[in-house]
């Protein structure tokens, strides 16, 4: 073991001169690295360059085979050796990984004093459920990032990693707040879809408090006028700036939409309806069996106003939390001609 | 048992709740006077919850490759939770710039509770020293493998047009002892340097440089990198100031689209570079353009 240290020692001391000497030729640079992590909470969001991905999941395997005096550890993690020299951020965490895991050794299984915890999402801090779900939501674009680059399908990954996302969101009671976790669900979910033809209508649902009952008094008229008792649980969708455009409502098991002030151009037409989240939750049985293709069983009216269904489910508007699964689901809901 | 390293990856939405709970109980302890500032236990917490995301842990199922943390035991999991929210929550003193007597205070060993709870307790390794003694130290081993070497040996023979500035560099590096790469420099100019004059060498090194850094940055893959390549190549002076300024549009020239030229951007001004806040219009100083010409980063 001595001779192999030795030897590694040996290999050090050659090349770190012209260790330092590329690091002085690349590294003088003026800024003050951040020595921990971009955090979310820290600046709002930003979860730093997807690419890191690869090489800050291999740290900790890393990091207990440098506690192990693994000989040839830096020959098998070599690459992401490359990318410590150059990366701040993974170099500042590989740090922390060291000391965390440093801590670890010599621990055996006996007490653990962690005393009575709480176990309920209700009682979790809402901003750390916020946190929580941007942090899945760009974990899996770095996921779809990285996929893409090495040219490999981890579309289920990051999928599951979405659905978790909007599952945890649904425990979130407050509207705004649910906005704010899922603020780039549709973004990262449709990250690399390949949209050939522009929608006619994009709308997105307008996040709401509780059961889905907006109290507003334009919404209050606006919704009647879709035809629609007052009050119904419902997911409200609105395209652009318009203050409301379209709902969707329960049926028993039916989930149904309605549109209203569709353009001229759509009139008398059937509308092909894309809902590009529609994939993601699976209790949905949508009509056609494909949520990016789902026909219109009725053309536009004269009036603009189109009453259709989208398929069925489980899930209900009036419990609280299905109302919030099925509004992530519906934040965008595109619609074109059918014909 | 709360919850375990397994229970994070695969019963992530019931998990949670109580890994927020024990990560929020031992900040509250190590934060001490800030112990009821919900903003300071959040960015504690928040950032150990990050670090597991980022590993891949937190919701990875079997989708995210297994880690050593995944075959750590509870009590070593919780001792590496634990030393994490420990060491975050030191970095959040200092940073609110508490006496250091306190910190002394806060690790001291005098704490009875301290000494009953050993996952606090430094535990020396049962194997002894890691071969490394400081994880920089593996860090810099880096330079020693092949493909960074390969590459900026690349960069040095792209000098060969300027042999004063290849005979810079390799009396630089002569300097700084490089081994057997300087040997094999030597060994393939020997015919080019040999009746070269010694003159105004550092002129010569600094231009070296210069093309070294570009080199470098050409060669890069990584996406800010080649942002701040961009920069520095289309950035035009705005006259009658000291600044340049080049639009989106022009940076995403070529392969790039206008959201990869955003991401690259966010990037550099993360990094210090650049204040940018998402304008169509990107402007910098010429000493920013200095410092975006010597930005290099590493992997894709």
């Amino acid at each position: 073991m001595k001779k192999h240290n030795d030897g590694l020692s040996d290999s050090r001391n050659e090349y770190l001169p012209l260790a330092q000497w590329l690091q002085q030729i690349l590294a003088i640079t003026p800024q003050q690295p951040e020595a921990e992590l971009a955090s979310i909470t820290d600046n709002g969001g930003e979860f730093g360059d997807a690419y890191h991905s690869t090489f800050y999941q291999q740290l900790p395997d890393f990091v207990l085979a440098l506690l192990n005096n693994d000989t040839q550890a830096t020959i098998r993690f070599a690459p992401l050796l490359f990318h410590l020299t150059g990366c701040p951020i993974c170099h500042s965490a590989y740090l922390e990984i060291y000391d965390a895991m440093h801590a670890t050794l010599g621990i055996d299984e006996t007490h653990i004093p962690v005393g009575q915890l709480s176990q309920s999402m209700a009682t979790t801090s809402p901003r750390m459920l916020v946190y929580l779900c941007r942090l899945l939501i760009n974990q899996a674009e770095a996921v779809l990032r990285q996929a893409r680059n090495d040219h490999t399908d981890n579309d289920a990954w990051a999928r599951s990693l979405l659905q978790q996302a909007i599952y945890s969101s649904s425990h979130l009671t407050q509207s705004m707040l649910r906005q704010r976790a899922l603020r780039d669900l549709v973004e990262v979910a449709t990250l690399f879809d390949d949209v050939t033809t522009p929608a006619a209508h994009s709308y997105t649902s307008v996040l709401s408090s509780g059961s889905g009952s907006r109290h507003g008094s334009k919404t209050r008229r606006r919704a009647e006028t879709l035809g629609r008792p007052v009050g119904q649980p419902a997911i409200y969708l609105q395209s652009g700036l318009s203050e409301l455009e379209g709902t969707i409502t329960q049926n028993q098991d039916i989930l149904e939409l309605h549109l209203e002030d569709l353009g001229q151009e759509l009139h008398g037409r059937f509308l092909t309806i894309s809902v590009p989240l529609g994939s993601l939750l699976e209790p949905v049985r949508w009509i056609g069996g494909n949520p990016h293709a789902i026909r219109s069983q009725v053309p536009v009216g004269e009036d603009g106003t189109l009453t259709t269904p989208l398929g069925s489910t489980d899930l209900r508007l009036s419990d609280p939390e299905d109302h919030n699964l099925l509004e992530a689901m519906f934040k965008k809901l595109d619609v074109r001609p059918g014909d | 048992m709360p919850f375990t390293a397994h229970d994070l990856r695969y019963n992530l939405e019931s998990s949670y709740p109580a890994l927020c709970a024990y990560l929020q109980q031992r900040t509250k302890r190590y934060l001490g006077q800030f112990a009821y500032d919900a903003y300071e236990v959040d960015v504690v917490v928040g950032h150990v919850v990050e670090q597991l995301t980022r590993i891949q842990l937190l919701g990875g199922g079997d989708h995210a490759p297994e880690t050593a943390l995944d075959h750590l035991s509870n009590a070593q999991f919780y001792a590496f939770l634990n030393q994490s929210i420990k060491n975050k929550a030191i970095d959040r003193l200092r940073r609110r710039r508490l006496p250091t007597s306190t910190l002394a205070e806060l690790e001291g060993s005098g704490n009875n509770e301290e000494d009953n709870d050993y996952l606090t307790t430094v535990v020396e390794s049962i194997w002894g020293s890691p071969p490394f003694p400081t994880p920089e130290a593996a860090a810099l081993q880096a330079v020693s493998q092949e493909e960074l070497r390969m590459l900026l040996k690349r960069c040095i023979e792209e000098l060969s047009n300027a042999p004063h500035q290849l005979q810079a560099v390799i009396k630089e590096l002569d300097e700084v002892g490089a081994g057997d790469f300087l040997q094999e420099l030597k060994e393939e100019f020997r015919a080019q340097l040999a009746d070269l004059e010694l003159s105004h060498l550092s002129q010569h090194k600094d231009h070296a440089h210069k093309k070294l850094r570009h080199c470098l940055q050409k060669s890069s893959t990584n996406l800010a990198v080649l942002i701040a390549l961009r920069l520095t190549e289309y950035g035009e002076h705005i006259t009658g100031t000291d600044e340049m300024s080049v639009e989106i549009r022009t940076l995403a020239k070529d392969s790039l689209s206008e959201r990869e030229v955003q991401k690259g951007l966010k990037h550099l001004v993360r990094a210090g570079l650049l204040e940018w806040h998402g304008e169509e219009i990107i402007r910098f100083s010429s000493v920013q353009l200095k410092h975006l010409a010597r930005f290099y980063d590493e992997g894709e």
